[in-house]
């Protein structure tokens, strides 16, 4: 009885906390994020900083007010918002750092993506390597997306005067039905498969976020020398991401040699919090990167 | 009473190819039937049988014992209680030259038959493969060498169009795949020689594929809200595509640019035809719900395609304007006495062919002549068209046993709040 007593107030002040937050992220969007009208009425070409409004700095969210289940159905797709293709998608208000308003376009595009970022933890240590690139976070759990949405703001915050961190951003899709929707062909440089969910059971393979088919799309958005980074502590996971990559005429596996001079896989590594709780447990990590290949000359 | 048939398809030479429940029958042009195949694989018949078997059993057991009490009938087996009801039918046909393909739910294979049209005593088809899916497949397209299939998982095969034996249906590899349930696909090969797939799922994509890279994706189509149902290329121009399916409109393509080039509003064209079977269903029914278009058949015959949509009695037609960089015109709303299950092009009589949702046995089809500027006009019923409707023995008590003639309701996504 207690024990479902505490829990339910743990949840209730979950719900509170998430609340909180959903406002500070409300007015942050509605000052850094949002269209002209919004800016001119309070009557200054700059747009309000959110300590203004929210006389106490932002704090960096607190990851236990944001649990959810573990796994999610990557079939079901009800309720989920995505651009009805890339040429609909509003970048600048998710990077308004990039923004350039007298020209109204990005001066920068998405050429990193994090897919099934979960909390965040490796965009956030890319951000700095690459500050001239976006990178975009792609998380199909809600709660664990408004963590990092949320995540991003305090640090955007915290570090205005660098301004750091204007160059990642997270996304609320399932990225095995709509990537498509968010990139167009080959506008992406990287992508990261960090730890992904493993669907254990065989007749839940095609769950897997990398299949013989859905490589084919990632493919499409990547450009010809792009890179698919994958790590895991499944080591059954590992090797069928290897098969089905090794085996896909679009991409070819890059040596070990290779893995030990890019600084990505040092971050990829380390950074997540996935990672981090592998290294805790003292569990394996395995690695295996893919360069994508040019597309055949007789095909479109 | 009869049970409507579910699909009507001709082909080059007016041959025509109809299918009810697990039956596909064969007309040539005067209507008399050429050919028949049931599949012998349906559940359904098999539960039948077992019932029948169980009942003979128990009347003889019952005259060795001389028993007087009556004999109980022995229910057919029935799945669960609230499992969905079985319905095993062909789902989809389709014919290029002398081969006719078809998909089956029972054991959820693709049938290839190789139609031997001199054969007119005998049965005309001849099942040269049944090749078994791991998913139900959804829709079937063909060249010369190949079905190209996709199912309800969003995978897309390839089977070879030949006697060889089928393949262990674990070790078939889908050449390439949708995350969502697959509602029509083409195969087609361009002037210049390359061949693509162009497949249509529910999440409202349609995607184009190079064939037989398939690995390497061209392009995707975006401009539909809803899910797809069909993909159309005219024939006068391979370049341009037809699409339509859950949107109130239906969109005109360049595929190979990737230019979406019109939009035609459905809507306004089909409201007065709407009625409350066109409302949402129960549980997401509110104050405010719409009445809901389906575009369910689109049939392109020169510049001009027919549209119909999900049980509503008309068929619009419209026309391409090639010279205004490819703008659609409504030339016609022709009123129909019956809602249409579908609707092929039967090219030897310049007429399309509906089958209709109706009580009457004897007008289970129709035909509507095309005139030169693309009007049709219903005709009179033909003695072909009789001789079809009168060959078709799928008896049933009352419209209730009816197969589901209008079932992509389920097909849009909807949420509960
Ligand atoms: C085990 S976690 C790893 C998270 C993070 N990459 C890390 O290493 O800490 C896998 C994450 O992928 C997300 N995910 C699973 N399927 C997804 C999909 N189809 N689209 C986007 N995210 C997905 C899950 O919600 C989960 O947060």
């Amino acid at each position: 009885m207690s024990e479902v007593r505490k829990h339910n107030e743990l949840g209730s002040r979950r719900k509170a906390y998430r609340e909180i937050q959903q406002e500070t992220r409300k007015k942050a969007k509605s000052t850094r994020f949002q269209d002209d009208s919004s800016i001119s009425k309070s009557g200054s070409e700059e747009p309000i900083s959110a300590s203004e409004l929210n006389k106490n700095q932002i704090e960096l969210p607190r990851k236990r007010f944001y649990r959810q289940r573990a796994h999610s159905n990557p079939f079901s797709d009800h309720c989920l918002d995505y651009p009805t293709s890339p040429d609909s998608m509003e970048w600048k208000n998710m990077y308004p750092g990039f923004y350039d308003k007298e020209r109204d376009e990005m001066t920068s595009q998405v050429e990193i993506a994090d897919i099934g970022c979960g909390y965040g933890g490796l965009m956030i240590k890319l951000a700095p390597e690459f500050p001239q690139q976006l990178i975009l976070g792609m998380e199909i759990r809600v709660q664990v997306t408004q963590y990092v949405e949320d995540r991003i703001i305090a640090l955007r915050e915290q570090n205005q005067h660098t301004n750091g961190y204007q160059n990642i951003s997270v996304l609320r899709g399932n990225a095995m039905k709509f990537i498509p929707n968010f990139f167009h062909k080959g506008q992406l440089q990287k992508m990261f498969f960090c730890f992904p969910d493993p669907h254990f059971k065989q007749r839940k393979h095609k769950a897997r976020i990398i299949t013989n088919t859905l490589l084919s799309e990632y493919a499409y958005v990547l450009r010809e020398g792009g890179i698919v980074y994958t790590i895991t502590d499944v080591e059954d996971l590992h090797l069928w991401m290897v098969k089905h990559l090794e085996a896909h005429p679009m991409f070819e596996r890059l040596s070990k040699e290779w893995e030990q001079q890019d600084k990505c896989v040092e971050i990829m590594y380390n950074a997540t919090e996935e990672g981090q709780k592998v290294t805790r447990n003292k569990g394996s990590k395995f690695v295996a990167c893919f360069k994508r290949l040019p597309t055949p000359e007789d095909t479109e | 009473m009869k049970h409507p048939f579910q699909i009507v398809l001709s082909d080059q030479d007016g041959h025509v190819f109809t299918s009810v429940k697990n039956e596909i029958l064969v007309f040539n042009t005067d209507g008399q039937r050429i050919g028949h195949w049931i599949d012998p694989l349906d559940k359904s018949v098999t539960l039948k049988k077992q019932q029948e078997e169980k009942i003979k059993q128990l009347s003889e057991k019952k005259l060795k014992t001389n028993d007087e009490t009556p004999i109980k009938i022995p229910k057919i087996p029935v799945p669960g209680l609230g499992a969905p009801p079985l319905y095993n039918y062909i789902r989809s046909l389709s014919v290029r030259n002398d081969i006719l393909v078809g998909t089956t739910d029972s054991d959820k294979a693709v049938v290839i038959f190789r139609i031997d049209f001199s054969n007119n005593i005998g049965n005309c088809l001849c099942l040269i493969k049944r090749q078994v899916l791991p998913k139900r497949p959804c829709a079937v397209s063909q060249n010369d060498k190949v079905v190209v299939v996709a199912d309800k998982f969003g995978d897309v095969y390839t089977v070879s169009i030949d006697l060889n034996e089928p393949v262990e249906d674990k070790a078939l590899a889908p050449i390439l795949g949708h995350v969502s349930m697959l509602s029509d696909v083409l195969i087609t090969t361009r002037d210049d020689g390359k061949s693509f797939i162009l497949t249509a799922d529910r999440d409202e994509h349609i995607r184009v594929t190079n064939y037989p890279k398939s690995y390497v994706i061209k392009s995707w189509l975006f401009g539909h809200r809803e899910f797809i149902l069909s993909l159309v290329i005219p024939e006068f121009n391979r370049d341009l595509l037809i699409s339509g399916g859950g949107d109130n409109y239906v969109l005109l393509w360049n595929w190979y640019d990737n230019k979406l080039l019109d939009q035609v509003d459905i809507r306004t064209l089909i409201e007065p035809f709407l009625n409350d079977s066109h409302l949402p269903p129960e549980r997401f029914l509110t104050e405010d719900s719409v009445k809901e278009v389906t575009v369910s058949n689109i049939i392109s015959y020169a510049e001009y395609f027919y549209v119909v949509c999900e049980n509503t009695k008309c068929i619009n037609g419209f026309k391409i304007d090639a010279g205004d960089g490819f703008k659609v015109n409504h030339i016609q709303t022709l009123t129909t006495q019956h809602s249409i299950v579908d609707i092929t092009l039967d090219k030897l009589k310049n007429q399309l062919i509906a089958c209709f949702d109706t009580e009457d046995e004897h007008k289970l089809l129709a035909g509507f002549a095309i005139a030169d500027d693309g009007l049709l006009q219903q005709q009179e019923q033909s003695k072909a068209l009789t001789n079809i409707s009168d060959a078709n023995e799928c008896l049933v008590e009352s419209r209730d046993d009816f197969y589901p003639l209008y079932y992509t309701s389920t097909l849009r996504k909807r949420s509960d709040h």
